[in-house]
């Protein structure tokens, strides 16, 4: 595949440079705006049948629509024109050459149409396929030797070595490590260092985890490292106690994320602004789901504003919360970033002592309205006085990785108790019905079960082990330093205590 | 203009077109349609090597029947629905305006 076109179209270009392209690309392939959208709705339909065709063509000599086929080629041959532009998904096409041709700067100037159109429609941007940079060319060129992953292969799973009391650590290291949108980015060799001292860096330490983790060595790792890092940068977690995984995994991601920044930025100043600029699109880790969906919510944009690192585009969603006067009906309404969304798992109080059987219970609970009763009056703002209210969640944007905290463990100034009762979980979960905005029709809030960790014992001593899914439809059971196959079956039959689920289709920004 | 005109005209100026056309391109790639005509291109090309002749619309004839049927009803159902619903919703709009 030639990236420079034909000789056809080098010379069209020549002649009537790539203007004409440009304009019928951003107007009747791309529609850019409203106004382009408007005349292609008008004008763009066969100058030979009238039809809007399920396949146009745009002659690129002189104006001219047509349909695939006998009438956009008889128009070609009869005024001796060469290239045509195909409308649907905006490929040049020869007549000379009979061929679609590529070409490769026509091809930067229809990404700029398509990231203008998809900024105007607030879409996802359509899958682009990977075209290496010329770093990855040297790269696959001097590394030759590739490696074949077949179905029923180990690769990528390593035991945990126990280091007292660290099942806590081990469990959520390798949820973390079977994370796919995580493993794509630190086997891409994303995490660019700027510290010095990178040895101090987290991220480096999981970078290099992720390395041994696919080493292609089967003996357990141990953790030492990560466990000093952490207890030095988190205080609360270090000594020999055994820890609470959720609080441990929320501590992770928070370090994970401040050390993403502090790495950005001292890369920055050493670049001195300006090259390294945007170097994470493209591939198959770049996807938010801020850009799409949020009609433009002037909070939930803010907040996520500020920080793009790995961390807040696979973990990070919004949470929504209203609240509204029962006095005015005013409602106010507030944004919250989250990572994880703990779920009660208790009787609830106001609707006649029920308990969750199942995680949609769950959620359905934790996005109810709530009165708040007399004793939580809150200041409306609409009608400036404190008056009784109901809030109520629901999720704004949703991360690509959701994680289900289950509250099993209670502590209240009476008792301290573990709630070991079970929680049904699906394998498939669609999160539409709990999402702000039901009617985006657009939206695609799919999630697929990729871990589950659980708790066994007691809430004073007990270990934890975790399930996570190897390859498709394979489950493997994380017990320490002990790797074992898995049934399906028998991860929904286990109790529970954080899922992680993983949504099905991304979107490209 | 005929319905099916008015049809495509409103789509493509509400921007819903694109839209639908980005939904069908992922739910064509998630089901293994993609692949699936990739391979079947594939081996009409393979087939026909010898003679080193195949032209682009030889190829698009011969797949894009083949391809139609691929397509998975589930696809075919839940796209109809969805421009059903854009339909109706922009039905309701001009009513009540």
């Amino acid at each position: 595949m030639s990236e420079t076109g034909c000789r056809h179209y080098q010379s069209y270009v020549k002649e009537h440079s790539y203007d004409t392209f440009r304009v019928i690309d951003a107007y009747f392939a791309a529609c850019v705006n409203k106004d382009a959208r408007e005349k292609k709705a008008i004008h763009c339909n066969c100058f030979e049948c009238g039809s809007y065709g399920i396949q146009m063509y745009a002659c690129l000599h002189c104006i001219y629509f047509g349909c695939r086929g006998a009438h956009i080629t008889s128009h070609l041959r009869a005024k001796k024109h060469n290239v045509a532009l195909e409308l649907s998904h905006g490929t040049l096409y020869c007549y000379a050459c009979r061929d679609y041709i590529y070409d490769a700067r026509s091809r930067d100037y229809a990404l700029i149409n398509r990231k203008l159109e998809a900024k105007d429609l607030q879409k996802s941007l359509g899958w682009q396929p990977w075209i290496p940079s010329a770093k990855e060319t040297n790269l696959l060129l001097a590394n030759a030797r590739r490696r074949l992953v077949r179905p029923n292969q180990t690769i990528g799973l390593r035991g945990l070595l126990n280091l007292g009391s660290t099942c806590f650590m081990n469990c959520i290291v390798q949820a973390l490590v079977h994370t796919p949108l995580l493993s794509d980015y630190f086997m891409s060799d994303r995490h660019d260092c700027g510290s010095k001292s990178s040895h101090k860096c987290l991220v480096c330490e999981v970078s290099r985890l992720f390395q041994e983790f696919y080493a292609g060595s089967r003996s357990p790792l141990s953790l030492h490292r990560l466990l000093h890092l952490i207890w030095n940068h988190a205080k609360h977690l270090a000594g020999y106690e055994q820890q609470d995984a959720h609080e441990f995994f929320i501590a992770t991601l928070d370090l994970l994320h401040r050390h993403c920044v502090k790495a950005k930025s001292e890369h920055e100043s050493k670049c001195n602004s300006g090259t390294g600029g945007s170097s994470s699109t493209a591939g198959g880790g770049n996807s938010t789901s801020s850009s799409s969906g949020s009609g433009g919510g002037g909070t939930a944009t803010h907040c996520y504003g500020q920080c793009n690192c790995i961390i807040d585009q696979i973990f990070t969603g919004m949470l929504q919360s209203d609240v509204v006067c029962q006095a005015c009906n005013g409602v106010s309404t507030t944004f919250d970033p989250f990572w994880d969304i703990s779920l009660d798992l208790g009787e609830t109080t106001s609707h006649g002592g029920v308990t969750p059987k199942t995680l949609i219970d769950c959620l359905e609970r934790y996005t109810r309205a709530e009165h708040l009763g007399s004793a939580e009056k809150i200041k409306c703002s609409a009608c400036k006085s404190y008056q009784e209210s109901t809030k109520q969640f629901s999720l704004r944007t949703l991360p690509s990785v959701v994680s289900f905290h289950l509250k099993r463990f209670e502590h209240s100034a009476l008792i301290d108790r573990k709630i070991s009762s079970f929680i049904q979980f699906p394998v498939e979960l669609d999160m539409t019905p709990f999402m702000s905005e039901k009617k985006n029709a657009y939206g695609d809030f799919r999630f697929s079960l990729y871990a589950v960790v659980n708790h066994l014992g007691t809430i004073d001593t007990g270990h934890y082990t975790a399930y996570v899914r190897h390859q498709k439809d394979t489950w493997v059971k994380c017990d320490d330093h002990i790797i074992t196959m898995a049934s399906l079956k028998q991860v929904l039959d286990s109790e529970g205590y954080l899922l992680f689920y993983h949504k099905n289709v991304l979107e490209y920004e | 203009m005929t319905v099916s005109d008015a049809v495509d005209q409103y789509t493509i100026m509400s921007g819903d077109r694109s839209k639908i056309k980005d939904l069908l391109c992922n739910r064509l790639t998630e089901c293994g349609w993609r692949d699936e005509v990739r391979l079947l291109c594939r081996n009409i090309l393979l087939d026909k090597t010898g003679n080193n002749s195949v032209t682009v619309e030889q190829l698009i004839a011969e797949v894009t029947p083949k391809a139609r049927t691929l397509v998975p009803d589930a696809v075919k159902k839940e796209l109809l629905m969805k421009i059903r619903t854009i339909l109706a919703e922009n039905e309701a709009e001009n009513n009540s305006n």
